[in-house]
């Protein structure tokens, strides 16, 4: 006999009260059941209490690179810092948070330089290096942000990984102060990993006068970012606090000088041909604010990581060296 | 052996996963809506289709529609039923084609291939791409495995999935749509090829007149082939409606004579007068669809109150030119063009408009310009586009957090993509803090909206762009 189609029985079957009371208890409980699941699943939210470092110190408290070659002179500037053996050990995870925040060439200078970030990668693949990550949580489209700041294809090419963000896979930082940056998410990788590499690139910013190595760590925080922007200082000294980065590398090759973050307009950028590499982010950014001739103290981040004692902006009795390639 | 009966399978499936596979990519669409004579009436391609349907009849609808196939697919245990009504089809057609001479186009309803177009891009690529996503989440973080099966996830995610899950919150009136056609297998097989679709009855006129013709030798008059014909188009005395028949070749193999052969006749078989259209349909026809221009009047030249895609001057142009087929929202990088359901009245239902608030226009991409197969959202390149206004911005400074509270923010400014940047600021002093407050040039403003996107304000943005 010719099986019936659900087609043919649909309009056939009968249901009971029992029956009914029966379908509907089965569907209650398979979404009882399902919700806990998705929970158990996706409800779950981590923290975290930043990351630890070494602290390791180079050899000179900053070194100031000048030259023709953003690569050669990342290399050089590592180099005579001691060496990226010091900063990266044998096996283990480096994440390399270039500035890919924005839509445009490296002409334009609104991404770090991909040279810089491509002789970064190597380095830490001769030191021994595990895997490299980058990322950033762009402001534009990530993959258009990725693929014109030529950042994507230089690092895989050296074997980096070079991935997008998951919008899932945040955790809650967690301050052992009083902080309005308190249940930030920030991005796992960004606290899960053996060094930090900060390369920002050094632009101008209409709100905080400048962009540069603290303020490049708003990259790894998600949720609503736009709110960061009202009491911005307090919390990026905060945040870099919390990520506590191990090297911070400035690209200043190509500064933009008016209309950033995001520029446009070669008119803007004007040729530093500078790299600035040091192990406290914020003796970082006063140099890189005089090199743009701002008082380090007039730029909101830094004055108030000072205030907060998180580094040294005393630039002149620092152990600076610079270099020329 | 059903050789045919496989070969036809075969293609359809072939031509199914093809079409899913051209918009998965959405680089090469027209491809399809080429082929489509009811889209591109005057497209070679059109034309080759008509030629080919008159040498061997309506073959589209048997072995190449993608709609058929799901249909074919999904009717498996329907039930075969001779309903009638066949002309409706010819009524409907009848109607898109008087109102395209009136201006008004409504071809986009009822072609098939914009139907399944339209399904797969807004329903069925997003569901799968997310059931897929949620399914690598749920192992990646459920059982906390984050390497190497999380470097696979993330490299799907940037070749074929896309790193963005789209959303689009009005395309259930779409899935309803294709849902209603899928269901009315209930009813008979096939009962949207055989009494609805406009695009068979194209072919159908023609393949009245086709070549190609089934001929029955010797038969015993089992009905089999009759009872098994998935349109129904073989009657009762074993003859058969020339311009229903899809070719699928059933009935080839169901006889138990043999008797049934698909033929090249040598001298000319005068077709049969029956379900076509007569002359007194046709004058219902014509006053039917005065009715539908009804219509027209009052929405054709409606006020331009959504933002459209990049390079829409034309509201009216633009309503008659785009057929809905999906593909810009499809694309958007940023999820922003949405379907609109009644927004723009009747005549621009699922017709794309930006929503900031979903996702901006991206300055640096043209690619909605690039898909669209019929020329509705003009091709320009990237520097027409940056220059194209597709609003206006405006800031509400009872919101806005520098001008109603005086803290700093300003993120609309960071982010407007004008090199010279549309979005200015004057500096105000407030307890001793200079609080930088933001005002739009409108001169330079181009409207695409990231300001409204990324603007921090809840649940009300402080700053929205405006047609």
């Amino acid at each position: 006999m010719r099986k019936e189609s659900i087609f043919e029985r649909l309009p056939k079957i009968k249901i009971s009260r029992k029956g009914f009371v029966k379908l509907c208890g089965i569907g209650a409980g398979s979404l009882v059941l399902n919700s806990t699941l998705f929970k158990f699943v996706f409800g779950q939210e981590e923290s975290s209490a930043g990351r630890v470092t070494k602290r390791i110190k180079g050899m000179h408290d900053l070194i100031v690179a000048k030259g023709e070659d953003p690569y050669i002179m990342a290399v050089k500037a590592v180099e005579t810092m001691g060496g990226m053996g010091k900063f990266v050990k044998k096996n283990s995870t480096v994440l390399i948070k270039p500035n890919i925040g924005w839509d445009s060439s490296p002409e334009q200078a609104a991404n770090t330089n991909p040279y810089v970030v491509g002789a970064l990668v190597d380095m830490c693949f001769e030191a021994g290096a595990k895997r490299v990550n980058i990322f950033d949580i762009t402001c534009n489209n990530a993959k258009l942000c990725y693929k014109n700041s030529g950042i994507e294809k230089i690092a895989k090419e050296k074997g980096a990984n070079v991935y997008f963000v998951d919008d899932w896979n945040f955790v809650k930082a967690k301050f052992n102060y009083d902080s309005p940056m308190q249940n930030w998410p920030i991005y796992r990788d960004a606290l899960e990993c053996d060094t930090f590499i900060n390369v920002p690139i050094l632009k101008h910013h209409s709100l905080v006068g400048l962009t540069i190595s603290m303020k490049n760590l708003m990259g790894v925080c998600g949720g609503n970012r736009g709110l960061m922007h009202s009491d911005i200082g307090i919390k990026l000294a905060h945040l870099t606090d919390f990520i506590k980065p191990d090297l911070t590398v400035i690209d200043a090759y190509r500064v933009l000088t008016r209309n950033g973050p995001s520029g446009g307009n070669l008119e803007d950028v004007s040729m530093k041909k500078t790299l600035i590499i040091g192990t406290d982010p914020i003796l970082c950014d006063s140099y890189a604010a005089k090199l743009m001739e701002k008082d380090p103290l007039s730029v909101s981040y830094i004055s108030q990581a000072v205030k907060l004692n998180l580094g040294n902006a005393d630039i002149m009795n620092a152990d600076i060296l610079t270099i020329t390639v | 052996m059903k050789k045919l009966v496989l070969i036809r399978r075969f293609s359809q499936i072939l031509f199914l996963s093809l079409f899913i596979y051209i918009l998965w990519l959405t680089t090469n669409t027209a491809v399809f809506f080429k082929i489509d004579p009811l889209v591109s009436i005057f497209s070679l391609s059109a034309l080759t289709m008509l030629v080919l349907t008159f040498i061997v009849g309506r073959f589209f609808c048997g072995w190449i529609c993608p709609l058929g196939a799901i249909i074919d697919i999904c009717g498996v245990k329907a039930k075969n039923r001779d309903l009638g009504f066949r002309q409706i089809k010819y009524y409907i057609l009848g109607f898109i084609v008087i109102s395209t001479f009136f201006g008004m186009q409504i071809a986009w309803i009822f072609d098939p291939l914009v139907i399944t177009a339209r399904f797969i891009s807004l329903n069925f690529i997003p569901s799968v791409v997310f059931m897929l996503d949620k399914f690598f989440i749920s192992i990646i973080k459920g059982m906390n495995f984050y390497t190497p099966l999380y470097d696979f996830y993330r490299f799907t995610k940037s070749s074929i999935l896309g790193i963005k899950i789209y959303y689009f919150p009005h395309s259930f009136i779409t899935l309803g749509f294709f849902l209603i056609i899928l269901g009315l297998l209930v009813i008979a097989k096939r009962f949207w090829c055989r009494i609805l679709c406009p695009l068979g009855a194209i072919y159908a006129l023609i393949a009245k007149f086709s070549i190609l013709r089934r001929h029955v030798d010797k038969c015993m008059h089992c009905m089999k082939c009759s009872v098994g014909c998935r349109m129904s188009a073989i009657k009762e005395d074993t003859s058969y409606r020339k311009e229903e028949c899809i070719l699928c070749m059933d009935c080839i193999y169901g006889c138990p004579d043999r008797a049934t052969k698909f033929i090249w006749p040598v001298k000319k078989i005068k077709a049969n007068e029956e379900n076509g259209i007569s002359r007194r349909d046709f004058l219902f026809l014509i006053t039917a669809s005065f009715l539908l221009l009804g219509f027209k009047s009052r929405t054709g030249g409606a006020k331009k109150r959504l933002i459209r895609p990049p390079g829409v001057t034309s509201e009216r142009e633009f309503l008659n030119k785009c057929i809905r087929c999906g593909n810009c929202m499809r694309v958007c990088p940023t999820n922003g063009l949405q379907p609109v359901i009644f927004e723009s009245g009747l005549a621009g239902i699922w017709i794309p408009h930006l929503v900031p608030e979903i996702g901006y226009c991206e300055y640096n991409c043209n690619l909605c310009c690039k898909v669209c197969p019929t020329g509705a959202i003009p091709k320009l390149n990237l520097v027409q586009k940056k220059e194209h206004k597709l609003g206006l911005a405006d800031i509400d400074k009872n919101i806005c957090i520098p001008w109603s509270q005086n803290k700093e923010c300003i993120v609309c400014e960071e982010h407007c993509p004008v090199p010279t940047k549309a979005i200015k600021t004057y500096d105000e002093f407030f307890a001793g803090k200079k609080i930088k407050k933001p005002y739009v040039d409108t001169s330079l403003c181009v409207g695409c909206g990231i300001c409204q996107n990324k603007c921090p304000t809840r649940p009300e943005r402080a700053i929205k762009v405006s047609p």
